[in-house]
């Protein structure tokens, strides 16, 4: 008995070393952020003795970060709205017509092709058809996202869809309704489940997302989302890393806000999408 | 119903690899308006120049001591939260939190980290090898990115070992424990063979990471010091839109390309071996 006891001992010790090794970080992001540059300077760890707001000040009356905010709002909210809107449509067709097809059964493959496919061999020419559309903007981004998030979907709902029985469609199509009645109004209601896990997932994505957008907005401010933000924002606060790290702990909220409230969905989601690549 | 989906995707997912393909065969340099066709030339040139060869090291070393070392603290936190004890719930949930954080953010998090805080503890305790920024230093440097990533993706891969573990049923526990069988032995026997499918699925990811690793390196050195940490994808980068080489980095895009491409058809090998098992 005494050494279960040892041993729950020892593992409590071991969570708690992980525990802080997450949260040190974290910590000292927000206490350095509450305090003056020669206050954190003679000391990173302890707590900032008075609420010391100036550093949020400056970067929350910048017009240049609201619309860094902004665009990143609306990107994401274009990719939320295709994942939810588009994908679950091709995802209906494919996954239906490829069990009695071997046409769409290719199709099937051909969509599932960007699996293979690394993010650095589309990367150049990518630039290069956008500037040629001029779609180097924030909608531009969000239309491209949409297209990356194509293949993943399409695996994600075809799958989901196998677990639907045929059964209600045929039904519904004697009763009189036509594919897009009986889609619409009884296929995708069943779909929302793992409709809210994909969205969840790219909405993330999106919002995280560092390199599509470094190589497609960053030549002007006015494109900026909140990540490019905060990677320009390191030249322009230059010593005054107060004020550097006053902008992560702003960029964090919003996500730490969404976690606390969507636990549960953002595990299943964002591991739902790994196994996938 | 299936035509929005696959315009977007071929448009903005095929196209441009097709084109990256095109590209590499030829001598353009992202601004002429012409371009002649050279063949293997740019193949060879990059595989005969220090530079890629250079950087291909830098992957495949960075990558092996990535993945032993997140396969092996992954399976070690995932089997201490599957541990039955009070609170666990809530390590789970705070263990989970870096995962749904921008890698942007924690690296510029971490970069202050490095170039302010550990600095200046080291000053009060007297180290001076630490004196100095880790990321400043051509043989830590490495390192210190390895540990921000290992930061960044321990949470994901622990969730997925942990979704591995809990299928391991119970009674095979309970028989071996009867047995007499110790820890070390229930772990190889029993969960281990049980874990196997979850953990190729980790390492398969871990070594497309590896390969890939883009965001971390550019916010945290950008490829230095003195080239030191410049990875593939850093390369395809500055020869794309730094250094006007842009056939050259397509035909570097396309060989790291292919080299995933494979990687990645293992992986649905495997994850669909499992799955009919």
């Amino acid at each position: 008995m005494k050494k279960k006891t040892l041993s729950r001992l020892l593992v409590y010790l071991c969570l708690i070393l992980g525990l802080l090794l997450i949260l040190l970080p974290l910590y000292i992001t927000v206490c350095t952020a509450f305090k003056r540059t020669s206050d954190s300077l003679r000391n990173y760890l302890s707590l900032p003795t008075d609420l010391y707001i100036d550093n949020f000040k400056y970067i929350v009356t910048k017009p240049d970060y609201w619309q860094a905010f902004g665009n990143t709002v609306l990107i994401t909210a274009v990719v939320c709205l295709g994942d939810a809107l588009l994908m679950p449509m091709l995802g209906y067709a494919v996954g239906r017509r490829m069990e009695e097809s071997k046409g769409w059964f290719r199709f099937y493959f051909y969509l599932l092709l960007g699996i293979f496919i690394p993010f650095q061999v589309k990367m150049v020419p990518i630039v290069q058809m956008m500037s040629a559309l001029r779609m180097l903007n924030p909608f531009g981004l969000s239309v491209l996202c949409i297209g990356s998030t194509t293949c993943e979907a399409t695996f994600l709902y075809t799958g989901y869809l196998k677990g639907i029985p045929r059964e209600l469609e045929n039904a519904a199509s004697i009763d009189g309704a036509s594919t897009w009645t009986a889609y619409k109004s009884i296929i995708y209601p069943l779909m929302r489940p793992i409709i809210a896990t994909s969205v969840i997932k790219d909405g993330l994505w999106t919002w995280n997302d560092f390199t599509l957008p470094l190589i497609t907005l960053n030549r002007s401010p006015k494109y900026w989302t909140l990540v490019l933000y905060q990677y320009n924002f390191q030249t322009e606060a230059g010593v005054d890393y107060g004020l550097v790290f006053a902008c992560l702990c702003l960029s964090m909220i919003p996500i730490l806000v969404f976690y606390l409230c969507l636990q549960k969905q953002i595990i299943s989601g964002l591991t739902a999408g790994a196994v996938k690549g | 119903m299936a035509i929005p989906g696959t315009f977007l995707y071929s448009f903005f997912f095929i196209v441009p690899v097709c084109l990256g393909v095109y590209y590499s065969f030829t001598d353009w340099n992202g601004v002429k308006r012409t371009n002649n066709f050279v063949g293997f030339a740019n193949y060879v040139k990059a595989l005969t120049s220090k530079r890629f060869l250079n950087s291909i090291v830098f992957n495949l070393k960075y990558t092996f001591f990535y993945v032993i070392l997140l396969v092996i603290l992954a399976t070690i936190i995932a089997m201490l939260l599957n541990n039955k004890i009070k609170g666990i719930t809530t390590f789970r949930a705070f263990y989970f939190l870096p995962a749904v954080f921008s890698g942007v953010t924690i690296s510029l998090i971490f970069n202050q980290v490095y170039f302010r805080v550990i600095p200046s503890f080291a000053k009060t305790l007297g180290i001076t090898s630490l004196e100095q920024s880790l990321l400043s230093s051509k043989s830590t440097a490495m390192w210190a990115i390895m540990f921000v990533n290992l930061w960044c993706a321990l949470p994901m891969q622990s969730i997925l070992i942990l979704a591995g573990l809990q299928t391991v049923p119970e009674d095979l526990l309970e028989a071996a424990r009867i047995d007499g069988a110790n820890r070390v032995q229930i772990f190889h026997y029993v969960t281990f063979p049980h874990l196997i499918p979850t953990l190729s699925v980790v390492l398969v990811l871990a070594v497309k990471a590896g390969l890939m690793i883009f965001d971390l390196i550019k916010v945290l050195t950008d490829g230095g010091p003195n080239n030191a940490t410049r990875s593939v994808s850093m390369l395809i980068y500055a020869d794309a839109f730094e250094n006007k080489r842009y056939a050259i980095a397509m035909a570097e895009a396309i060989m790291i390309g292919i080299v995933i491409a494979a990687i990645s058809y293992i992986q649905l090998r495997i994850s669909n071996k499992s799955k009919t098992d």
